[in-house]
């Protein structure tokens, strides 16, 4: 795309030779990353040394008290552990589902712009809604999911699907990757549409099996795109708080306690603010490969384009 | 041409996938219109049997749901028009002005993106208390802007690109001076795209929870969500109007997406299919 600027590129490169005004122009935004991201990063990891239980009073510094703490905590270990667990499933459920989905809306059918453009609504929703819809959906009294399960004679008594310790896991696994997977399907199938149909076609006629039809023509053009979605749903899992916390407010008990739930609780529960600070920090490292593998693809990919 | 399956499987298929994507929703917006006694009833009713918008009343009446939708509409507006500027400038100079240090500066607005959110909420919600604006819609329109604007110059980039350099050229010909060009001639053009992440701003701070649970903490200062969210960790959940509210929460992003959904997929596909 940015090709485009070849044939002017001289006369451009007088024209828009003007640093005043280009640094004039990006100073709000840049401003605005300063004070609000870079400033406070820094000072995350300026507060990880102190010990911070009031604002207002002059903080007192502790060295590496608070990584002690963390590192010793077993909530902390079992939320790493959580986190870990959590992350793993719902990528690969994440995967597995917005592959099936684009495959199914890759099909010839009526209505399908429509239904390709709607079927992204839960990623559209607003999280609180996620949370009331599916509490109420899956309510052991009142939720129409035990209300069908019990009369189809599944189930004796209804599940406590948030509620209780084997089941919570499980049911904000699948409602966050229900809520992930229109959108990294919508990816997919854009891959997908770039396959021509002819070579399905011959495919068919030399006698290639449905399988290896997936297997020799759609997974080697969709294999580069199921990375992106494998990368950027590593990163958005590991992630997310708001869905976890609005749904089980990381209970019952710790059973959905995951990094970021530990570190809200232990910073706007407990007020733990250095503690909080320090568990951030051993996450961020935790995750620090995985978000240069990411800024490098990024990078790679914007500077390609001509920037 | 292909003969296998047929239609039966492949339009089963698409309605499941429909039910379980789209359903949820439809089901709360048909249980919004139910009676509590039908809504809390053993055995549940398909379409309600007695329409009602009792809901919708208790929703203004018991609760403060009209204070949290004013909340929630001043700052996703200012997060929306704030981000529009902010990000439409910034936009403008890394793509099409030439200095030391742009390619850094697109570098940090893309890597601010990336990091967990989480990381910053204590440092932020220290700062903002150490100036006094903890509690505030400043302070919220701040973090918001802040997760919303970096991002909006990459999603700009296909916009910016498509707008021909040759008519900032003939403009600079005419003896326009260079800011004049910025915003009499480039911004007007590049509207639609500036308008999307307008939106985007104003749906993201819209549904926003994380930030604005520790930042708006008195009632009267409660967006949307932080105020739903109260609600919804109580012992017995007034659940007529809990689904009232869902729906009347999702109505922004709806629309939202309904207006300018196309150049979001747009935006989403065109990033990552090469």
């Amino acid at each position: 795309m940015g090709k485009k600027l070849k044939p002017t590129q001289n006369f451009a490169e007088i024209v828009f030779n003007d640093p005043v005004l280009g640094i004039l122009l990006v100073l709000p935004l840049l401003f605005w990353v300063l004070a609000t991201i870079i400033y406070p990063l820094f000072n995350t990891i300026y507060f990880s040394f102190f010990n911070i239980r009031y604002i207002g009073v002059p903080f007192q510094p502790v060295g590496l008290t608070n990584y002690k703490y963390v590192l010793q905590d077993p909530s902390f270990l079992l939320a790493c552990g959580r986190s870990a667990l959590w992350t793993l499933i719902n990528v690969t459920l994440q995967i597995v589902g917005s592959l099936v989905v684009a495959l199914i809306l890759n099909q010839n059918f009526r209505g399908r712009d429509f239904i390709r453009n709607w079927v992204i609504l839960p990623w559209v929703l607003p999280t609180v809604v996620v949370a009331i819809m599916w509490k109420w959906i899956l309510d052991p009294t009142h939720g129409v999911v035990n209300y069908l399960l019990i009369n189809l004679g599944l189930l004796a008594e209804p599940i406590q699907f948030l509620a209780s310790p084997q089941w919570v896991m499980p049911t904000t696994i699948f409602i966050n990757t229900w809520r992930w997977t229109p959108y990294f399907s919508i990816i997919l199938l854009a891959a997908l549409q770039t396959i021509q149909r002819e070579l399905y076609e011959a495919a068919a006629i030399d006698g290639a099996s449905t399988w290896n039809q997936f297997r020799y023509i759609t997974l080697p053009v969709i294999a580069p795109v199921l990375s992106v979605v494998a990368l950027n749903s590593f990163l958005w899992s590991v992630n997310i708080f708001d869905t976890i916390w609005l749904l089980t407010r990381g209970g019952p008990i710790d059973y959905t306690t995951t990094l970021p739930i530990y570190i809200y609780k232990k910073a706007f529960q407990e007020f733990r603010f250095g503690e909080a600070s320090a568990a951030s920090i051993v996450m961020f490292l935790g995750l620090l490969l995985i978000v240069v593998v990411y800024l490098r693809r990024l990078f790679r990919e914007s500077e390609e384009e001509g920037l | 041409m292909k003969k296998r399956s047929g239609s039966f499987g492949k339009h089963f298929s698409v309605l499941l996938v429909i039910i379980v994507f789209v359903g949820p929703m439809v089901w709360i917006l048909i249980n919004s219109f139910k009676p509590t006694v039908e809504l809390l009833s053993p055995s549940p009713t398909f379409f309600p049997r007695n329409f009602t918008l009792e809901h919708y009343w208790n929703l203004f009446r018991r609760v403060n749901f009209s204070r949290y939708y004013y909340n929630s509409f001043i700052v996703a507006l200012s997060t929306a028009v704030i981000t529009a500027l902010a990000g439409a400038l910034a936009a403008y100079s890394v793509y099409r002005c030439r200095y030391p240090g742009r390619k850094i500066l697109f570098r940090l607005f893309l890597s601010s993106y990336v990091f967990p959110k989480v990381l910053i909420l204590v440092p932020l919600y220290i700062m903002f208390s150490q100036l006094n604006i903890i509690d505030t819609p400043l302070a919220l329109v701040a973090a918001h802007v802040m997760l919303t604007a970096p991002f909006s110059v990459w999603i700009l980039r296909a916009f910016f690109e498509s707008i021909p350099i040759a008519i900032e050229e003939a403009a600079l010909v005419d003896g326009a001076n260079r800011l004049q060009i910025v915003f009499r001639v480039f911004i007007p053009l590049a509207a639609p795209g500036i308008a999307a992440i307008g939106i985007n701003g104003f749906l993201m701070s819209w549904s926003e929870y994380l930030f604005a649970s520790v930042l708006a903490i008195t009632d009267i200062n409660k967006t949307l969500p932080v105020g739903m969210a109260y609600f919804l960790q109580e012992y017995s959940i007034e659940w007529g109007v809990m689904m009232a509210g869902s729906v009347l929460i999702a109505l922004p992003p709806v629309v939202g997406f309904a207006i300018a959904g196309r150049y979001f997929i747009e935006g989403l596909t065109a990033g990552s299919v090469k």
